[in-house]
C-alpha cells in the first residue's frame, strides 16, 4: 500500500503518541511541580520557620554548634538559609551521604523535623520514574526521544499551522479537543522542543557513550577534569590527623565570596580545625543561565587565602552547561520560574488533550469492533483517566500523606512514596471498574477537593493559620489548580454537545 | 524587576493580539465585518513593533542573555491565553491591554 508522507507521519503521530503520551504526561507534570521543589520541599516541613538572618549569622551558628557536637568530623558542610529554602541545615562527612541536621537559624538549636520525600520526589520521578537509576534514565530518554519525533511529524501533518494560529473553537465536541492540542502545541512550540531537547542533552553521554569510551576509555572522571578545570581536590582523610589549628574566621570569606560569585548556597569545610583546613564557598545555581554546578571557591582554613576558582569554562563545555541551565530553570528568579512552571503545565495539557482526542475520534469506530478490540480500547480509556486525573490526585495525595502520616512513622519518607504509588495504582483500578465519564468526575472531583482542602489540611495540622508567606503562596496556587479541575469537573456535567455537528466534521477530521 | 517583567508581559499579549487582529477571520470574530485593507496593516505593522519592544522589555528586566527564553515563554502563555479567551470573551481580549495599561503605570508611579 502505497502511502503519502503525511498519512505516514500521521499514523506515527497517532501511535507512538498514544505509546509514550502516558509516560511523557507523567514525566512533564512532575517536571513542572519540580520546578518549585525546595517550595514543596519546605511547605512539607512545617517545623522549619521563616527567619531572616544574614549569611555569617547563620554560619557562625552552625560553626558553633559543629564545634560543640562534631569536632573531630572529616568534613562539614553547611547549606545556608536562601530566599527560596529557608532552613539553615549542616551535614556531618560526605555532603551527599551524611548525616544531616537542621539547625534554628536564629538560635543554631538543633530543629527536629519530620522526615518526607518533599518536592525533591517530584524532581526523581521527573528523571527517573523514581527506579533505580540508570534504567529509569533511559526509559525517560526513550520518552524524550519520542516526544521530538511526536513533535516533528505533528508539525508535519499540521495542515493549517499559521492560518489557525490562533484558532479555538469551543463545545464542538472532537474539534474543539483538536484545535486545543493544536493551539497548545503550536503556541508553546518553542518551549516544547527546547525542553525535551535540552532535557535529552543533560544524559546525553550515558545516552551516547561512544565518544567517551574511545576517547577516555569510558572514564568519566578524567573526562571531567580535562574539560573543566577542577580546583585542587582537597586531600583526603590521612591516617596521621594534621595538627590541630583554629579557623580563619568565615565572615570575611563569606563577603569576599559574595561579592565575586553573587549569591551564595552553602559553605563546606574540609578537615575542620586540621591545619590542611580548607574552605569551600558554593554558589547559588541562578546568577546566570548556565548551571554553575561545582563551580566555587576554595580558601586556606587557617590562612583564608584564596587558593582556587571560580573556574572560567571552557566554550564547549560552557555551551552544554547553557543547556543544563535551559532545562533546570534555576536563574531569572520566581518570574522565569513562574513561566517555566504555566509553560510545563500547558505541555502536559498538550500530552493530555492528545491522548483524549485519540479516544474521542475512535469512539464511534470501536463501538462496532471485536471484543477484543472493544476491551483494547477501554483500557485505552482506563489508562488515559489513570494517568491524568490519577496522576493529579496522586501528587496532591502525597502532600496530604505528607500532613496525615504519624510524625514518629519509621522510614516516613518511604511510605509517602508508597502512598503515592498506592494512590496511583488505586485510580487505575477505579478508572477501569467505573464507566468512562463517571471514572473522569470522580477522580478530577477528589483531586478538586484535595486541593481546595490543603489550607484547611494544613491549619488543623499545624495549627496555625498562615503564618509562613512561602507556603501560604503555595496554598493559595494550590486553592487556584483546584479550582480549575473544579472547573473542568463541572464542563463534564454539561450535556454533550450534539451529534448532528459531530457527523458533518467526522470526514474532514478523519485524517489528522 | 517586577514591573519590567508585567510591562513586557503586557507589551507580549498587546503584540500577539495586534498580529491576531490583523487576521481577517479573527478581526470578523470580534467585530462581525472585514477589515480594510489599511486596517490590516496598521495592526500587523504595530503588532511586530509591539514584538520588539517586548523583548526589549524582557531584557529590562532579565538582560539580554536571559531576556530572550523569558521573552518565548511570555509570548507563548499570552498567545495562548488570547486564543483561549478569543471564543468566550472576545471584547475583552481585545480591550484586556486597555485596562492593564493603567494598573501597570500605578505600579510604575508606585515602584518610582
Amino acid at each position: 500500500m502505497k502511502q503519502t508522507l503525511t498519512q505516514s507521519m500521521a499514523w506515527l503521530h497517532t501511535w507512538g503518541g498514544l505509546l509514550f503520551g502516558w509516560l511523557l504526561f507523567a514525566i512533564f507534570l512532575t517536571g513542572s511541580l519540580a520546578v518549585f521543589d525546595q517550595e514543596i520541599d519546605h511547605w512539607m516541613q512545617p517545623e522549619i520557620k521563616q527567619a531572616s538572618v544574614s549569611n555569617a549569622q547563620a554560619v557562625e551558628h552552625a560553626v558553633a554548634y559543629l564545634q560543640r557536637q562534631h569536632a573531630n568530623a572529616s568534613a562539614w558542610n553547611i547549606s545556608l538559609p536562601s530566599e527560596r529554602m529557608p532552613a539553615l541545615r549542616v551535614t556531618v562527612g560526605d555532603r551527599r551521604s551524611g548525616i544531616s541536621t537542621y539547625l534554628d537559624p536564629l538560635t543554631g538549636e538543633p530543629l527536629v523535623v519530620r522526615d518526607t520525600a518533599g518536592g525533591t520526589f517530584f524532581f526523581r520521578f521527573h528523571y527517573s520514574l523514581s527506579m533505580p537509576r540508570n534504567p529509569g534514565i533511559w526509559i525517560v530518554g526513550l520518552a524524550a526521544m519520542a516526544m521530538l519525533v511526536a513533535l516533528i511529524s505533528g508539525i508535519i501533518i499540521h495542515k493549517k499551522f499559521f492560518k489557525e494560529f490562533f484558532t479555538f473553537r469551543p463545545n464542538k465536541a472532537q474539534r474543539s479537543w483538536l484545535d486545543a492540542h493544536n493551539a497548545s502545541a503550536v503556541l508553546l512550540l518553542p518551549f516544547h522542543l527546547m525542553i525535551t531537547y535540552t532535557g535529552l542533552s543533560i544524559f546525553a553521554l550515558i545516552y551516547m557513550p561512544a565518544a567517551l569510551d574511545s576517547l577516555y576509555k569510558g572514564d568519566f572522571e578524567t573526562f571531567y577534569r580535562e574539560h573543566i578545570e577542577v580546583m585542587e581536590e582537597p586531600r583526603q582523610a590521612q591516617t596521621h590527623p594534621a595538627p590541630l589549628t583554629p579557623l580563619t574566621p568565615l565572615a570575611p570569606l563569606l563577603a569576599q565570596a559574595e561579592a565575586r560569585m553573587g549569591p551564595l548556597s552553602g559553605v563546606v569545610i574540609e578537615h575542620p580545625g586540621r591545619s590542611d583546613a580548607h574552605i569551600e564557598m558554593r554558589r547559588v545555581l541562578g546568577n546566570r543561565i548556565a548551571l554553575t554546578k561545582g563551580h566555587n571557591m576554595v580558601f586556606d582554613g587557617v590562612t583564608g587565602e584564596l587558593l582556587a576558582g571560580p573556574p572560567e569554562l571552557r566554550p564547549s563545555v560552557l555551551a552544554q552547561r547553557v543547556m543544563f541551565g535551559l532545562h533546570f530553570a534555576q536563574f531569572g528568579g520566581y518570574p522565569m520560574r513562574w513561566l517555566y512552571f504555566v509553560c510545563g503545565v500547558l505541555s502536559s495539557a498538550m500530552i493530555a488533550t492528545g491522548l483524549v482526542l485519540f479516544t474521542v475520534k475512535r469512539r464511534r469506530k470501536y463501538a462496532s469492533e471485536s471484543r477484543l478490540g472493544q476491551q483494547l480500547y477501554r483500557l485505552v480509556e482506563s489508562l488515559n483517566v489513570a494517568v491524568i486525573s490519577g496522576l493529579a490526585v496522586a501528587c496532591i495525595g502525597l502532600l496530604w500523606l505528607n500532613r496525615l502520616l504519624p510524625v514518629e512513622l519509621a522510614q516516613r519518607a518511604g511510605w509517602e512514596v508508597r502512598g503515592f504509588f498506592a494512590i496511583w495504582l488505586l485510580s487505575l483500578l477505579h478508572a477501569w471498574l467505573r464507566p468512562r465519564l463517571q471514572a473522569w468526575r470522580e477522580q478530577l472531583s477528589l483531586a478538586a477537593v484535595l486541593c481546595l482542602g490543603l489550607p484547611l489540611l494544613s491549619v488543623i495540622s499545624d495549627g496555625q493559620a498562615w503564618g509562613d508567606s512561602m507556603r501560604l503562596w503555595l496554598e493559595v496556587t494550590v486553592v487556584a489548580l483546584g479550582l480549575l479541575l473544579a472547573w473542568s469537573v463541572w464542563r463534564l456535567h454539561q450535556p454533550q454537545v450534539q451529534h448532528s455537528e459531530r457527523r458533518v466534521r467526522h470526514a474532514q477530521a478523519q485524517v489528522n | 524587576m517586577m514591573t519590567a517583567f508585567l510591562g513586557s508581559l503586557l507589551l507580549a499579549y498587546s503584540s500577539m493580539l495586534a498580529l491576531c487582529q490583523g487576521l481577517e477571520r479573527h478581526y470578523k470574530q470580534v467585530w462581525g465585518r472585514a477589515p480594510t485593507l489599511l486596517q490590516r496593516r496598521v495592526l500587523r505593522g504595530s503588532g511586530w513593533l509591539l514584538l520588539v519592544a517586548s523583548l526589549w522589555g524582557c531584557a529590562q528586566a532579565w538582560g539580554w542573555a536571559m531576556g530572550p527564553v523569558g521573552w518565548f515563554g511570555m509570548l507563548s502563555l499570552s498567545g495562548f491565553a488570547l486564543a483561549l479567551l478569543l471564543p468566550y470573551a472576545p471584547r475583552l481580549a481585545v480591550y484586556g491591554p486597555l485596562l492593564g495599561l493603567p494598573c501597570w503605570l500605578l505600579l510604575f508611579a508606585l515602584a518610582g
